[in-house]
């Protein structure tokens, strides 16, 4: 495929274009210091933004109750080396994978036997999950979190002290980010799972009669987003040092739109890891300049709705040219 | 066939269901709430209560039928009361409560227009654009949630002239509150324009199969540019009876109704995908949440408990309507030759 015809191309230029306004307005974007704390900012979101492209590719509507899965996974965590008086982190994300596989695996379950559309089902499951924790919770803050997130949200990489004597450096979230990409490009790119996958997107009769096993593929692809939302909320948890029963829940819109701007497709078949990695970190590049700019953070959801809907308005428009341009050379083609 | 013109026993076993399900709700509040479930108060307030659901579940089932979603909905609402409400302040100088008719009016011109500004930007983006409306209408959404708080930095405004509040409270008809009046002179004008007018049985038709309707010389566009009109007439709409309701406007009320109303069309049996969909099922959907959500408050149930209630209860829905509902009813009528179903003549669609 062209350059100038993939997404991936535009997102690139869109983000380039933003960080070059940012800095001529405000030099200190452009600092080591800056970015690594976008990087960090943007890591549980991305996480989550892996996730979610492996359900749009699936095909069919997004998953929204990836959010209620961190928040319980992240609380059950929380609260079990809270009890141990301890523990490791390796554990934390032990319990959170497995509890948000487990929590996954029911959207799974329920829409490969129902046969309803995703999105109705995982608004039932969000509702499901948050509900149940705020019942069996009673929206406890829990603002003590273990010692070993203290240690895995504050360990840097590559520190150095900046101007003002302040130690900066690396975290270890977007290192996890980039492991979480990587296991996610391997498994879509490089294995036959993968191209299950993507078949099953593409047209999911003829996957069935390719000998794609759908129930198994769907069940792993919603397993999968659950343990994600399980490392996402263990890294939420080392980010912000609580575990709120509210404070996750609500990203699950931006999450899905930073993922459809990257490339992927409402309608199966189609996305990246590339595009999404770039989608989620625009929205976190337009979050720290609004800071930086000393904008008013009122002014955050005009900036992220207009910036969805231009994003959108040019992929959509190129996708249109490319159209009128395949129908062209059809009719070329078929002349004598 | 144009929809609507189903033959009566056709259309009342479609609704049986939440007919069925709506009986059944009635009965278990009144026995768990004896005597002050049925109560006459209590009705009233039900039929005060209803409106805003009702309205913004039918504007989200127009959307819904050309295979599209409006997740804006309730943003447009909110946006249409903080437009007339700031207009209004601007044009009586800061006293809005004293504001006179015509000032009102004015007011309330100028939300609306606003709206209509916001419909004809989300038609744009969909039907020019071809974006997919759950992005196109998430976009509008953040951003008429964002414009909202700019405008009132965060804030309540409140305290409007006694019309506006009559329009959301009052009743001029003995008991019956105004917003329920208006709520059956919007189903009225629905039936017809989505049932009998030739602007319904094109959006019918477009959801249905767009290819054909494209090669049927229906601008598809036009269709898809009014339907999402109408989808945010009946948000404005909402938007002046919540500004009654509530005495007040706000960036953020009734956020989580964007989920409840996909719950009531999903309920009243409107295929995502397009094409399908009964006004009758989506106002007997809206009357159900109604009442469970009524019923549960008086019980003085956890709101949060609440919450996972609706959760169980759409999976229960999924599960009941899988193995003995909708679909066998429909089979059933087809094979009684009792009426051509459209899904029969449709292939199976994806999920």
């Amino acid at each position: 495929m062209k350059l100038f015809q993939r997404s991936e191309f535009y997102l690139v230029v869109l983000i380039a274009l933003i960080c070059i306004f940012i800095t001529s307005q405000n030099p200190n974007f452009l600092t080591l210091q800056n970015l690594y704390g976008v990087l960090r900012s943007a890591s549980v979101n991305g996480i989550f933004a892996v996730g979610v492209l492996f359900v749009l590719i699936l095909g069919g509507t997004p998953d929204v109750s990836f959010p209620a899965i961190a928040q319980v996974t992240q609380y059950v965590a929380v609260l079990a080396l809270i009890a141990i008086g301890g523990g490791n982190i390796a554990l934390a994300f032990a319990i959170a994978i497995v509890l948000g596989a487990v929590m996954g695996a029911l959207n799974g379950i329920i829409i490969q036997i129902f046969r309803v559309t995703t999105i109705v089902v995982t608004i039932a499951t969000f509702n499901l999950y948050f509900g149940m924790l705020y019942v069996l919770s009673r929206g406890d803050v829990l603002f003590e979190v273990p010692r070993p997130f203290h240690d895995f949200g504050g360990t840097l990489l590559f520190a150095r002290e900046g101007a003002n004597g302040a130690v900066y450096g690396l975290s270890l979230l977007p290192v996890l980010w980039l492991a979480v990409m990587i296991v996610g490009w391997f498994i879509l790119r490089r294995t036959m799972l993968g191209r299950s996958i993507f078949a099953m997107g593409g047209d999911e009769v003829s996957a069935v009669r390719i000998g794609v096993n759908t129930f198994a593929v769907r069940l792993f692809v919603f397993s999968f987003v659950g343990a994600l939302a399980g490392i996402a909320g263990i890294a939420h948890a080392s980010l912000v040092l609580s575990a709120i029963p509210n404070s996750i829940v609500g990203v699950e819109l931006e999450v899905i739109a930073a993922v459809v701007l990257g490339g992927a497709s409402l309608f199966g078949g189609k996305g990246t890891v590339t595009g999404t990695m770039l989608g989620v970190l625009l929205f976190a590049i337009l979050r720290n300049g609004l800071v930086l700019l000393n904008i008013s953070s009122y002014w955050y959801d005009v900036t992220i709705g207009i910036a969805i809907i231009l994003g959108m308005s040019a992929n959509a428009w190129q996708q249109l040219r490319a159209r009128r341009n395949q129908v062209n050379v059809a009719v070329e083609g078929e002349a004598p | 066939m144009k929809p609507g013109h189903k033959p009566f026993l056709q259309r009342l076993s479609a609704d049986a269901p939440l007919l069925f399900i709506l009986i059944a709700m009635v009965v278990l509040m009144a026995l768990l709430l004896p005597g002050r479930f049925l109560a006459s108060y209590n009705l009233v307030n039900l039929a005060n209560q209803l409106p805003v659901l009702a309205l913004l579940s039918i504007g989200m089932m127009v959307s819904m039928l050309s295979g599209g979603i409006n997740l804006a909905i309730v943003a447009a609402a909110n946006f249409t009361g903080i437009v007339t409400a700031l207009t209004m302040d601007w044009l009586t100088g800061g006293a809005a409560a004293t504001a006179g008719l015509p000032v009102i009016l004015l007011s309330m011109a100028v939300g609306l227009a606003a709206c209509m500004v916001i419909a004809l930007l989300t038609g744009f983006l969909i039907a020019w654009l071809e974006i997919p409306p759950i992005l196109a209408t998430l976009g509008v959404m953040m951003l008429l949630d964002g414009l909202s708080i700019v405008m009132t930095r965060g804030y309540t405004l409140s305290g409007f002239p006694p019309f506006v509040v009559e329009i959301g409270n009052g009743s001029l008809f003995w008991a019956i509150p105004n917003a329920f009046v208006i709520l059956v002179l919007v189903i009225l004008a629905l039936h017809f324009v989505l049932n009998r007018s030739p602007f319904g049985f094109k959006l019918y038709m477009l959801g249905a199969n767009p290819r054909a309707a494209e090669y049927s010389n229906i601008d598809t566009r036009m269709v898809l540019m009014k339907q999402y009109a109408l989808s945010f007439l009946l948000a404005a709409l909402t938007g002046f009876i919540m500004m009654g309701q509530f005495n007040s406007v706000k960036a953020n009320y009734a956020e989580s109704y964007v989920l409840v109303t996909v719950l009531a069309c999903f309920l009243g049996g409107i295929n995502p995908f397009g094409g399908d969909g009964r006004l009758s099922g989506i106002v007997l959907a809206a009357v159900i949440l109604q009442t469970i959500s009524s019923g549960v408050n008086l019980l003085g149930v956890d709101p949060f408990f609440v919450t996972a209630m609706w959760g169980a209860i759409i999976l229960i829905v999924i599960a009941v309507s899988h193995l003995t509902g909708r679909h066998s009813i429909q089979a059933m009528i087809r094979a009684l030759g009792l009426g051509r179903d459209k899904a029969a003549a449709r292939p199976e669609t994806k999920e």
